[in-house]
C-alpha cells in the first residue's frame, strides 16, 4: 500500500461521514455515507475504495453498530465505481447521474435481504416508514422492505455519484496531476 | 473488565450478538441481551450507566419500528437480538480506548500501515465534521440559502459539500509529505511502546467462545 493511499483512506472515511453534517443542515434525505469509497476508488483504484468502505463500516459501528453488517454494499460500490471509473461514466453529469441510479437499485438489491433478516426492515425511520407504506399497498413482507430500501438508496446514489463527478471535475490541476486514475475517469487522460 | 486484552473484549462484542442470532428466539436473545446488559451495569467493572443509557436511547427506535412492522411477536423476537448487538458494542467502545487496541494490534504483529488507518481515521473523522460544521456557519453568514425546493437545497448541498472536499485532499498531500518525512512505509514493524499483556488463559477463551459459536451454529443448521 502506498503512502498516498495510506495518507488519503483515512480522509476519505472522514468525507463520507462528515457530509452527514451538511446533509442535515440542506434537510435533505439523504446519507451520502459512500461518497468517500467512491471517491477513494476513482482517486487511486479498487483497493483503496474497499479500504475506505470497510473502514467507513467499521467507524460508523462504533457511533451506531447497526451499520456493520452493510459492510457488503460498501465493497459492492467500490467495486461498481471502478467499473464506472473505467467506462467513463464521471465524464459527465449526463453519464453519472444514470451510473448512480443503477447503483441504487444493485444497492437496495443487495441491502435488501440483509436488511429484513437482520433487521427486520427497521434499520432507519424513513426505511421503516417506507416499508410500511409497501405492507399497506399490499406487497409481500420482503416486497415491501425491497420497496423501502430502494426508495432511499435510489435517490442517495444517483446524488453521490453527482457530487463525486463535480469533484472530480473541480479538482486543482496540480492535484489531479497526482490520481491519473482520476483524470482517466474524468476524460482528462 | 478494563484489563482484558482488547482482542478479548473484541471477542467477547462479537460473540455475543452473534450468540443472539444463532440461539432460538426469544430465549437465545433475551439471554444474551440480559448477559450484555450485565457487562454494560457491573458495578466497578463496567462503564456505567451512561453507556447503558447510550444503548436504551439507540435501540428504543428499532422497537418502535418493528411493532409497527412486525407487531408484538417480531417486536420481540428481533428488538432482543438488535439489543445484544447494540448494547456489547456500546460496551466495547465505553471500555476500549482505540489507541489500547491500536497497541494489541502491533504488539501481535499486524502491518503498521493497518494501525496507522485505524488510528488516523478516528482523529479525522471529528476534525472534519467539525470543519464541516463552520463551512455550514460560514456560508450561512454569507447569504446561503439552504431552504427550499429541492434543486435550492441540491445547490446548496453542491457550496457545502465541494470546499469540504478538496481541502481533504488538499490535507492527503500534507500527509504523504509527513509520513514520507517520518520513513513510514510497507512492512516495517514498530515497536509497541505500552503492549496489553495477553495471557494464555485469555487466548483460550477467545478461542473457546469462537469454537462455541461454529458449534452452536451447526446444531442449529442441522
Amino acid at each position: 500500500m502506498s503512502i498516498r493511499v495510506l495518507a488519503l483512506i483515512p480522509f476519505a472515511v472522514a468525507i463520507s461521514l462528515a457530509l452527514s453534517a451538511i446533509v442535515d443542515a440542506v434537510g435533505l434525505p439523504l446519507f451520502l455515507d459512500t461518497t468517500g469509497t467512491i471517491l477513494a476508488t476513482t482517486l487511486l483504484g479498487p483497493g483503496a475504495g474497499i479500504v475506505t468502505g470497510v473502514l467507513t463500516s467499521t467507524v460508523n459501528s462504533l457511533r451506531n453498530p447497526t451499520f456493520w453488517p452493510f459492510v457488503a454494499i460498501q465493497i459492492i460500490v467500490a467495486l461498481y465505481a471502478w467499473l464506472a471509473a473505467r467506462r467513463g461514466w464521471f465524464r459527465s453529469l449526463r453519464t453519472a447521474v444514470p451510473a448512480g441510479l443503477l447503483l441504487g437499485v444493485i444497492a437496495s438489491v443487495t441491502s435488501t435481504p440483509i436488511s429484513y433478516f437482520v433487521f427486520g426492515c427497521s434499520t432507519t425511520g424513513g426505511i421503516a416508514l417506507t416499508t410500511k407504506l409497501g405492507q399497506l399497498i399490499g406487497l409481500s413482507n420482503l416486497g415491501a422492505c425491497f420497496f423501502g430500501s430502494f426508495l432511499s438508496d435510489f435517490g442517495d446514489k444517483a446524488v453521490t455519484f453527482a457530487l463525486v463527478t463535480t469533484i472530480l471535475h473541480a479538482l486543482p490541476r496540480r492535484t489531479a496531476a497526482r490520481f491519473p486514475l482520476a483524470l482517466r475517469a474524468v476524460g482528462r487522460a | 473488565m478494563r484489563r482484558l486484552h482488547p482482542f478479548t473484549l473484541l471477542t467477547l462484542a462479537v460473540v455475543l450478538p452473534a450468540l443472539a442470532w444463532i440461539l432460538p428466539a426469544p430465549w437465545g436473545g433475551a439471554g444474551t441481551l440480559i448477559t450484555a446488559m450485565a457487562l454494560l451495569l457491573t458495578p466497578g467493572a463496567s462503564p456505567g450507566f451512561g453507556a447503558a443509557r447510550t444503548a436504551v436511547i439507540t435501540a428504543a427506535p428499532f422497537w418502535f419500528f418493528l411493532y409497527l412492522l412486525h407487531g408484538v411477536g417480531g417486536m420481540v423476537s428481533t428488538g432482543l437480538r438488535l439489543s445484544t448487538m447494540i448494547a456489547s458494542f456500546v460496551w466495547l467502545v465505553a471500555i476500549l480506548p482505540p489507541a489500547r487496541l491500536v497497541e494489541a494490534m502491533v504488539a501481535a504483529g499486524w502491518p503498521v500501515s493497518a494501525a496507522f488507518l485505524f488510528s488516523a481515521t478516528l482523529q479525522a473523522v471529528p476534525a472534519l465534521r467539525e470543519r464541516a460544521q463552520r463551512l455550514v456557519d460560514a456560508q450561512r453568514c454569507r447569504g446561503l440559502a439552504t431552504r427550499g425546493g429541492p434543486l435550492v437545497r441540491l445547490r446548496a448541498l453542491r457550496a457545502l459539500a465541494l470546499p469540504l472536499v478538496l481541502s481533504a485532499l488538499h490535507d492527503v498531500d500534507e500527509r504523504t509529505l509527513a509520513l514520507e518525512t517520518r520513513g513510514l512505509v510497507a512492512g516495517a514493524r514498530r515497536t509497541a511502546l505500552a503492549p496489553p499483556a495477553d495471557h494464555r488463559g485469555e487466548q483460550a477463551l477467545r478461542w473457546l467462545l469462537v469454537l462455541s459459536c461454529a458449534v452452536l451454529l451447526v446444531w442449529r443448521v442441522a
